[in-house]
């Protein structure tokens, strides 16, 4: 489950980003969320995640009350959700098979728990012939699907993912955003925050809208919510 | 630590050594040059205590007393020689037992079996310091004892060793702590360098929930294994050239220097602990550092 009660994130340079941010999300959702740019919506994912810090208010993340959080909470907390890049964000001088398994060895894998994890997820994502392949070599569509495999090896419980169809070609991303489906129809909360209207029109989900750092819309109703962007 | 992690760990650290090799062998440069000046230093100090151990032998200080004083005046200048602070141990040779000592060996002998009623050897005592940089001070109050005769000593190179001692140990305390400084920031920039190239490496493992001291533990790894590199190489220099050197320096019978057998574990402890210690010191401020600026 994600709560923000009255958030509000203000930088160093004296922007506000968030002011006074109240949601609810429970745990299986599959939320989208839109705005305009510079509204909001990479702040908001980066509370959840804890790379950035709320001024005030209070964000809980599966348990984790993000103010309370100690140093080395902060490790648990991530394994706890899986993170998607909109640049993918993979290295090129790994192949696909251990950039995933990457993910797994940084938090203390065995091998024989990866040789087993890695090509499962490979599959799940539809990459099991290129998992000798260098992120180089493949597609926009394709590194994606590695950067979503990444962010699923460990079993997280919640996918973020802040316009992961960003980079790529939109008929790819319909594929990208089927796979996410998919992935939440297993159980796992997934958080999108894209621009692509067709794809939150197309994928009848809750909608969240944010607008110069507030909750302006928050339906079920795709229609109502493109409406006002 | 699973050990399949750990020799990913500790490959990850000699992959980031070698990808910045220019950056890596300049640290090692600096640090075996650090630790050479560190080691000559002490090689020095180690000499000159070995030359303050052979005067010590040698009796520092032969004191003599006034001929024909008496059982009870001996013991009076013993108590007197003793109570000086500086005094660590007298040893008492009566004229008597001298004589027999030298009876003892053949040629003296002979010559001294006619003086036995009428010994020329004089009562004597022999002196241990504790300090001999107060020697000067010490032979004073000895002098200043009644009923000795005279006191012989060689005070010059007691001099010379106290005041070269305590030379070499300012002047190399101060080379070393700056050399040191100099080492440790070279470290830290070159680890800097590999945290810098592999900053998304970071990043991905910090956001799939890598621990601090996962993270950590490759550059703490190219820390020590730079430092075992600088320390083998400056081990291997020292040795060489004070093999080279020592035979050469003759300062007289008085001093022979310490031969290497005697101080290789100190130095091969010294210069790997001292290595290793600025390697993790280093990459520790490097990454601490990154990681402080960066993602929490
Ligand atoms: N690290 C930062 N330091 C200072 N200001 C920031 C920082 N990150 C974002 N901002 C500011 O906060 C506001 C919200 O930014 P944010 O990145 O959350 O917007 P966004 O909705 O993700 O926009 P986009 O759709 O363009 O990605 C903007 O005015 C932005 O300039
Ligand atoms: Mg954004």
């Amino acid at each position: 489950m994600i709560e923000f009660r009255n958030v509000h994130k203000i930088y160093d340079t004296g922007v506000e980003a968030l002011k006074g941010v109240d949601i609810k999300i429970d745990d299986g959702e599959f939320v989208f969320i839109v705005g305009a740019s510079g509204a909001g919506k990479s702040t908001f994912m980066k509370l959840i995640t804890h790379e950035e810090v709320a001024t005030s208010g209070e964000v809980i993340v599966s348990n984790f009350k993000l103010s309370k959080l100690r140093r080395r909470q902060i490790p648990y907390l991530r394994r706890s959700m899986g993170i998607v890049f909109q640049d993918f964000r993979l290295i090129n001088t790994m192949t696909v098979f251990d950039n995933v398994a990457f993910a797994m060895r940084v938090v203390g894998a065995s091998r024989r728990e990866i040789r087993r994890r890695v090509p499962y997820i490979l599959g799940l994502v539809g990459l099991q012939s290129k998992a000798k392949n260098f992120p180089m070599e493949l597609s926009g569509g394709e590194q994606q699907r590695v950067g979503l495999a990444r962010a699923l090896v460990n079993n997280p419980s919640l996918i973020i993912a802040d316009e992961p169809t960003g980079n790529i070609d939109p008929e790819l991303s319909y594929e990208i955003m089927e796979l996410l489906t998919e992935i939440n129809r297993r159980g796992t909360t997934i958080l999108v925050v894209t621009h692509e209207h067709d794809l939150v029109q197309s994928f009848n989900r809750r909608v969240i809208q944010i607008k110069d750092g507030l909750v302006v819309s928050d339906t079920k109703e795709p229609e109502v919510a493109m409406y006002e962007i | 630590m699973r050990f399949n992690t750990l020799r990913f760990l500790i490959r990850e650290g000699f992959r980031g050594m070698v990808k910045n090799g220019f950056m890596s062998a300049v640290s090692v440069l600096v640090l075996v040059c650090c630790l050479m000046i560190t080691g000559c230093a002490y090689l020095l100090i180690e000499n000159i205590d070995h030359g303050f151990e052979s005067i010590y032998q040698e009796n520092v200080v032969a004191a003599y007393a006034e001929e024909g004083t008496d059982k009870e005046g001996l013991a009076a200048i013993e108590k007197a020689i003793k109570s000086i602070d500086n005094v660590a141990e007298v040893e008492f040779h009566s004229k008597e037992e001298q004589l027999k000592d030298y009876s003892s060996d053949k040629d003296i002998g002979a010559l001294l079996t006619d003086l036995e009623d009428d010994n020329p050897l004089p009562d004597t005592y022999m002196i241990h310091f504790k300090d001999l940089a107060l020697f000067d001070q010490t032979v004073k109050k000895i002098e200043a004892i009644d009923g000795l005769e005279q006191v012989d000593y060689d005070s010059a190179l007691a001099k010379m060793l106290t005041s070269a001692r305590s030379m070499v140990f300012t002047v190399g305390i101060w080379i070393v702590a700056l050399l040191l400084v100099v080492s440790l920031f070279i470290i830290v920039n070159t680890i800097k360098l590999t945290v810098y190239s592999r900053r998304l490496e970071i990043y991905i493992m910090r956001s799939v929930g890598a621990t601090r001291r996962f993270i950590r533990f490759p550059f703490v790894v190219e820390g020590i294994a730079l430092g075992i590199i600088a320390g083998g190489v400056t081990y291997g220099i020292v040795y060489g050239v004070y093999e080279l050197v020592m035979p050469l320096v003759d300062l007289g019978k008085k001093f022979t220097p310490v031969p290497f057998v005697t101080v290789w574990w100190q130095l091969l402890v010294g210069f790997m602990g001292v290595g290793v210690l600025i390697g993790i010191i280093g990459s520790w401020i490097s990454l601490s550092r990154y990681l402080k600026e960066n993602m929490e």
